[in-house]
């Protein structure tokens, strides 16, 4: 069994971490640890990085060799500033993500990832290896391939059941192997059922929802799921464009900046580009409306949300925003709003 | 309605300098400084970039940029208590009450069209996420080019390397806008004076050290991060000699052996941007706040031969960009230089920045044992304060120290 490498967030390359030797564990926010972080840090961070340090705080973590930062946001950074607080022992790699996109940026990240590659490697005491890392990447753009796959079935046709079965892959990436996810992936491409009616198409986006019972708790909200965009959704498979450089940092770079759409990026040349995306992915899975569910207290989402909005309004497509703390005890508090919204949208 | 508000700000106090032209008026020369900024940004014939806390000002006055952060027009909203109305057509437009203050304020006076529109606009990844979010909405509400500077928290040679290569791509995005290009003697000349400038500070902030200080609560009231959009020029020079100067005729008159500083303290971030008492309560019970946590000198001297990397450099040494533990070392050597007593961190609602990290600075102060009052306060809108409650806090906490 590999030692594994903690992480928490979607610009984390996790071929590099398997090929290195190691598993990668995404250490989600879902535990029943006492609330305690607001004492190492405040009390009014997202519920992400509060119920993440909570877990390790209580030590609610598989063993560890390593954890992985990214310089995401300043949730993020204060987290990463408390975990050498609240596990001294832990080796801990931090990398600053640009947060626009051009050619310093690019040149810059690929540095990030080649360092974190070495550190990796290094942690693990295994000789640097490119050519294994480029057999890691392939599997996952394969797993990449085939979750896209899913995602074009999901948006032309509802399949009870099937948005789950999908989180439910992308969770086995993130905590398992790719090479497991991959094989399930394989097995689900075909979806068992037929096609139902019924339900109303909507496009749902935000920062995280990562539990599968959410998914099936939306279709009992009378929703089909045409397509997601989270940072815990299909977008953290980001396929590698191994080609896009012959660097290979630099292509993984290339990769993440340009196809991890995560609200803290943006495109300068486009200001607001995350709201047009938005409407873009909306038409594209043929959703009637769509519903926005972002964390409390997450700064790179509740600044966007008025221009996705607008976005929505202008083209007439009903838009119902939702704030939570990742639990699926949240997502029934909203029921009735849901359920409201879904009424209206009609089938 | 900011444009009357600079300039009767620069006519009231030019003519109280004129009447006293040997005193030295320290606060009311920088006043007028930043209002004469605050002018020029609501002139239209200037080239104007809205920006980032930590964007080079120096730099940007240099290539004839009449540059501010977005945030100084929050605090001077907060300040004349008008922001209440912009709070309320942001939140209206969908900006949480969550966020930060200084953002909702600043974001609502932008759909009011009550700012200035920019040339273009340049963000900063730091101080916070918050801030360059909400210069993306500036970017897209104007239609205007934007600009990002990436500050890596890690403070390498690579990272040096990266935000100099960006810093020198944002002097062709200038001009570009501008159609001025940048001359070398101009930028050799803004670098020195910010040195000059750099070196006085320095000065000002050894007097301030004195037992007992000759600071008052008031003076040095968010100097550093202020200071900074003057630093580049002649003027900037001469607010800082006049800190200089009042803090060494305060010392020399020994006005500063009458004050009462039974207690010094640190303040850590910002102050209290809207009138709220505080500083005379404090004045009240002895209490001084000898140290504002960002009143530092965290940087080398600009070098002219080498101005990308020296401003790179200066940068990444902001507290606000670095590690917590990083910030904290910073922290706990001010305390023991200033000999403070106590610290107050107001935890300003809405920063995941600065307040974030709160249980950790207080832990790092225990560590010297340095009691830390953590405020949970809003300091720019006044809405919800609870005035009574803040008061007897602080009160206890004086106590306490005493
Ligand atoms: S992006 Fe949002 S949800 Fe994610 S860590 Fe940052 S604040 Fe939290
Ligand atoms: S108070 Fe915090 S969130 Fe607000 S502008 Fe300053 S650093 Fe950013």
């Amino acid at each position: 069994m590999n030692k594994k490498i903690g992480f928490t967030c979607a610009y984390t390359p996790v071929p590099l971490i398997e090929a290195a030797g190691f598993s990668p564990f995404r250490i989600f926010p879902e535990t029943k640890a006492p609330d305690q972080s607001g004492h190492l840090l405040h009390d009014n961070l997202c519920p992400h990085v509060k119920k993440v340090l909570d877990r390790a705080l209580a030590d609610d973590l598989p063993d560890l060799e390593g954890m992985v930062f990214i310089n995401s946001c300043d949730a993020m950074r204060r987290l990463a500033d408390a975990w050498h607080d609240a596990r001294p022992n832990d080796k801990i790699a931090l990398l600053d993500l640009p947060s626009g996109v051009n050619s310093l940026s690019l040149n810059f990240l690929s540095k990030e990832y080649e360092r974190l590659a070495k550190m990796l490697f290094e942690w693990n005491d295994t000789d640097f290896s490119e050519e294994i890392i480029k057999d890691k990447i392939n599997t996952w753009n394969h797993l990449a391939g085939v979750v896209k796959e899913i995602e074009g079935t999901m948006s032309n046709g509802y399949f009870p059941g099937y948005a789950s079965g999908l989180q439910h892959i992308i969770n086995t990436v993130a905590t398992d192997l790719t090479n497991t996810a991959l094989l399930m992936a394989q097995e689900y491409a075909q979806p068992k059922a037929l096609a139902s009616k019924g339900r109303v198409p909507v496009y749902i986006f935000g920062n995280l929802l990562f539990d599968p019972k959410v998914y099936d708790l939306f279709e009992d909200y009378n929703i089909h799921v045409t397509a997601s965009d989270f940072c815990t959704s299909s977008r953290f498979i980001t396929p590698i464009d191994s080609k896009a450089d012959e660097n290979i940092f630099t292509s993984m770079a290339i990769s993440y900046l340009s196809q991890t759409p995560c609200a803290r990026t943006m495109d300068t040349t486009l200001p607001g580009s995350i709201a047009q995306r938005i409407v873009e992915q909306a038409k594209m899975s043929h959703a009637k409306g769509v519903i926005g569910f972002t964390l409390k207290f997450c700064d790179p989402y509740l600044a966007r949300i008025p221009m996705i909005r607008q976005a929505l309004q202008k083209e007439s497509i009903p838009f119902l925003m939702l704030e939570g703390d990742c639990t699926t005890g949240s997502m029934g508090q909203q029921q009735t709003r849901i359920e409201a919204f879904t009424e209206m949208l009609g089938v | 309605m900011m444009y009357e508000h600079f300039d009767n700000a620069v006519k009231g106090i030019s003519k109280t300098l004129e009447q006293d032209p040997e005193g030295i008026h320290a606060r009311k020369k920088y006043v007028l400084g930043l209002s004469k900024l605050g002018k020029k940004l609501y002139t239209k014939d200037e080239n104007i970039a809205w920006c980032g806390v930590t964007a080079p000002f120096d730099l940007l006055s240099a290539m004839g940029v009449t540059s501010c952060f977005v945030e100084f027009v929050g605090a001077m909203l907060a300040a004349t208590q008008t922001a209440g109305f912009f709070f309320e057509e942001a939140e209206d437009s969908g900006f949480a009450t969550d966020s930060c203050a200084y953002h909702r304020a600043v974001m609502g006076a932008v759909l009011k069209n009550a700012m200035p529109e920019p040339d273009f606009i340049i963000g900063t990844s730091s101080p916070c996420t918050a801030g360059l979010a909400i210069v993306e909405n500036f970017a897209k509400q104007y239609k205007k080019d934007f600009f990002i500077l990436n500050i890596p928290q890690n403070y390498t040679k690579d990272t040096i390397n990266y935000l100099a290569a960006q810093i020198e791509e944002m002097t062709h995005f200038v001009s570009d806008h501008t159609q001025r290009p940048l001359s070398k003697k101009k930028l050799s000349l803004a670098l020195e004076n910010f040195n000059t400038c750099s070196g006085i500070i320095k000065d000002i902030y050894e007097l301030a050290k004195t037992k007992p200080s000759p600071v008052d609560n008031k003076i040095l009231k968010d100097f550093g991060t202020v200071v900074a959009l003057l630093m580049g020029t002649q003027e900037g020079i001469d607010i800082c000699q006049a800190f200089k100067d009042e803090l060494s005729h305060r010392i020399a008159t020994s006005q500063h052996l009458a004050s009462k500083e039974h207690i010094r303290l640190m303040w850590i971030q910002n102050r209290i941007q809207y009138p709220f008492p505080i500083n005379e309560m404090l004045d009240d019970l002895g209490a001084k706040v000898v140290v504002d946590e960002l009143n530092n000198v965290t940087w080398e001297l600009m070098d002219p031969d080498n101005p990308f990397e020296s401003i790179a450099k200066r940068m990444i040494s902001i507290p606000f960009s670095m590690n917590t533990s990083e910030r904290i070392k910073t922290m706990k050597n001010l305390a023991t230089d200033y000999q403070i007593d106590g610290a107050i961190n107001p935890c300003h609602w809405g920063c995941r920045q600065g307040t974030g990290a709160r249980g950790l600075i207080s832990k790092g102060f225990k560590d010297i044992n340095v009691p830390v009052l953590n405020l949970e306060i809003d300091c720019v809108d006044s809405r919800n304060l609870a005035k009574g409650q803040i008061e007897t806090r602080v009160e206890a906490f004086i106590e306490m120290l005493s």
